[in-house]
């Protein structure tokens, strides 16, 4: 590359640098602020990213739904339509392939091995990034408080024109760090 | 100027081949030739060290610092990155030399890397790995060009290589279409590398990690069958056609990965192919679309190159590891008629590719090519001691044959190359 060319190439790089960032913390905060929230239930368990640090992947209890349709030949991405159940946690009003002309809040999820009437598909806001120590006893606690009592786990996620935000995961309403805390506290 | 020259100066002073003035003439040149040289470590250890701190970053943010406010942690995740915007900048205007070139230019790449992943951590943006490295690739793969910067090259074919292989091989895997195009922005840079800079450490490891990118993943283009083997064959035979371009063929065989994984890719896979299995699955194997137009494309590039080398007049003498692909590539077309010819004539073709590496090593009076000629013989006969019917008489004939094979062609060299240096010494 030219010398002339190379400095307002290496600027305008600079800058799609310092965009794509800034646009992804824009996009999330912009969800975060003005989106609407929902609460579902989970269970984390801890793998880790070799760039991201480690985190817990969250298996939603709403993974499925059943339709009028035939699905057994679809793999692709699908939209599930959500609204609030009488206790705060979402729920699923309808599943599509194409988007549909409602105002309810959506998500795009990925959506492999159908059967039949029922759509399975994977939530897209499935990561949850714990600090390093705290990710595998978030697992083990969850697990544990599972079996022993009725308490819920869920993600409390906000969600505006289709983003989803994934803030905060929170067993029986305290913030998963502080459950873990307390866990480690416990156990030591 | 090294100790080593010092001493073989001296050697040949006192041997009267060369006079003090000469000898003084030839310490000169090698004391300016090396003043020119840039110095190489240290630019080595400045892009180690760029890169070691670039992987620290990225460690201790994968800690996650969940105490922090997010805004904090937000400032933390673009320091890195300005900050090794800034040194490239500065490398670039001020007209830097390698070591600032290459050093800040890996320190980016790697704080670009780290500061995507803060913002993904801190919103636990959703993603995989494969689409994350594709992010990062995109916004540092101009880099290489603006800064003229090699290693930024070296991280992007890791990197991409990376992408493909996750995003192929893992669970729903797909087919990394991206990796292609990544890998066609390298290739003006790496021309324009081996024109101007052919003998530096860089072109050399260049050289090796080009092929190795495409052979580790090439095998996301298929779907794994019968097919797959003669794609590979293909990329195989490729690659050792490019290898004997006059520019790579002229350069030292450790610096030319092209003809090294060409070639022992063509005689292992050839291997396989020598036993009946392959070939009667071969018979009933359905393939997808997207296998054939590899395969087809993969043989157009190496019938390309080896036109060129026709046409150009770069082959001499008719070296069967260049058209093993073509011919097996035929045998694969007609293996409807039946397995047992396709099996003789596989077996063929790789005993064939022994004695032409036997030859070629005779030839340029290598050991090494020499007994790789002897090992494939070896590695054919061992697979049939264990999938025919030959008699155990037979077969122990054919081992104390191959055995004494080793023995003889080696005695054959050493006999030449004590001849040639005796001639070279009574013409002196």
């Amino acid at each position: 590359m030219t010398k002339k060319l190379a400095s307002p190439v290496l600027v305008l790089l600079f800058l799609i640098q310092l965009f794509v960032p800034a646009q992804m913390i824009y996009e999330q905060e912009d969800a975060l602020k003005s989106g609407r929230a929902y609460k579902f239930k989970t269970q984390p368990i801890d793998p880790s990213d070799p760039f991201r640090g480690k985190y817990i992947v969250l298996n939603y209890d709403l993974d499925s739904f059943e339709t009028e349709e035939d699905w057994s030949m679809y793999r692709g991405n699908v939209y599930v339509y959500l609204r609030n159940d009488t206790e705060g946690y979402a729920t699923i009003k309808t599943v599509s392939k194409t988007p549909l002309a409602i105002t309810e809040d959506y998500v795009i999820a990925e959506s492999n091995y159908n059967y039949g009437k029922q759509v399975n598909f994977d939530l897209p806001f499935n990561r949850f990034y714990m600090n390093e120590s705290k990710a595998y006893d978030a697992e083990v606690s969850v697990r544990q408080a599972q079996r022993d009592t009725t308490k819920t786990c869920y993600g409390l996620v906000y969600i505006k024109n289709g983003r989803a935000v994934l803030k905060n995961v929170f067993i029986d309403n305290i913030p998963i760090q502080q459950y873990v805390e307390e866990y480690q506290a416990a156990i030591e | 100027m090294n100790s080593k020259l010092e001493r073989q100066l001296s050697e040949l002073l006192q041997a009267k081949v060369i006079d003090s003035e000469t000898a003084q003439r030839i310490s000169v040149y090698y004391h300016t030739k090396t003043d020119a040289k840039p110095n190489r470590l240290f630019t080595i250890f400045g892009v180690l060290g760029a890169l070691l701190c670039g992987l620290g970053i990225i460690l201790i943010i994968a800690h996650n610092w969940d105490d922090m406010p997010r805004t904090l942690k937000t400032f933390f995740a673009f320091l890195p990155m300005v900050i090794g915007q800034i040194a490239c900048a500065f490398s670039l205007f001020k007209k830097k030399g390698a070591t600032w070139i290459e050093s800040s230019a890996t320190f980016l790449i790697l704080s670009v890397g780290a500061t995507i992943s803060l913002v993904s951590q801190i919103y636990n943006i959703p993603g995989n790995l494969s689409s994350f490295l594709l992010v990062w690739v995109a916004i540092t793969a101009p880099l290489m060009y603006v800064l003229r910067s090699s290693i930024a090259v070296l991280i992007h074919l890791v990197l991409i290589t990376w992408y493909a292989c996750d995003l192929g091989y893992f669970f729903n895997s797909h087919t990394p279409w991206w990796y292609l195009l990544s890998l066609a922005w390298v290739i003006p840079f790496y021309i324009h590398l081996q024109k101007k800079q052919a003998s530096s450490n860089i072109s050399g490891i260049l050289n090796w990690l080009l092929p190795l990118s495409l052979v580790m993943v090439l095998g996301t283009f298929t779907t794994g069958n019968s097919l797959s083997f003669i794609m590979y064959l293909a990329l195989f035979g490729v690659l050792y056609n490019i290898g004997q371009l006059p520019f790579f063929k002229n350069q030292k065989l450790r610096r030319n990965g092209y003809t090294i994984i060409g070639s022992l890719g063509t005689v292992i896979l050839l291997t396989i192919l020598t036993f009946e299995w392959f070939w009667k699955e071969a018979i009933k194997d359905l393939f997808g679309e997207m296998e054939i137009v590899m395969t087809i494309l993969l043989y157009i590039a190496g019938i390309v190159v080896l036109g060129y080398l026709h046409i150009k007049k770069h082959i001499r003498d008719f070296n069967l590891f260049q058209y093993a692909f073509l011919i097996i590539g035929i045998l694969y077309l007609t293996r409807d008629i039946g397995s047992t010819h396709n099996l003789i004539l596989t077996n063929i073709v790789v005993a064939a590719l022994g004695l032409f590496a036997i030859r070629i090593g005779i030839h340029k009076s290598s050991y090494s090519i020499l007994n790789y000629g002897l090992l494939i013989i070896t590695a054919l006969i061992i697979c049939r001691f264990f999938d025919t019917n030959l008699d155990f008489v037979v077969r122990g004939m054919l081992f104390i044959s191959v055995g004494a094979g080793f023995f003889f062609t080696n005695y054959l060299l050493l006999k030449k190359q004590r001849a040639t240096a005796i001639r070279t010494n009574s013409k002196n």
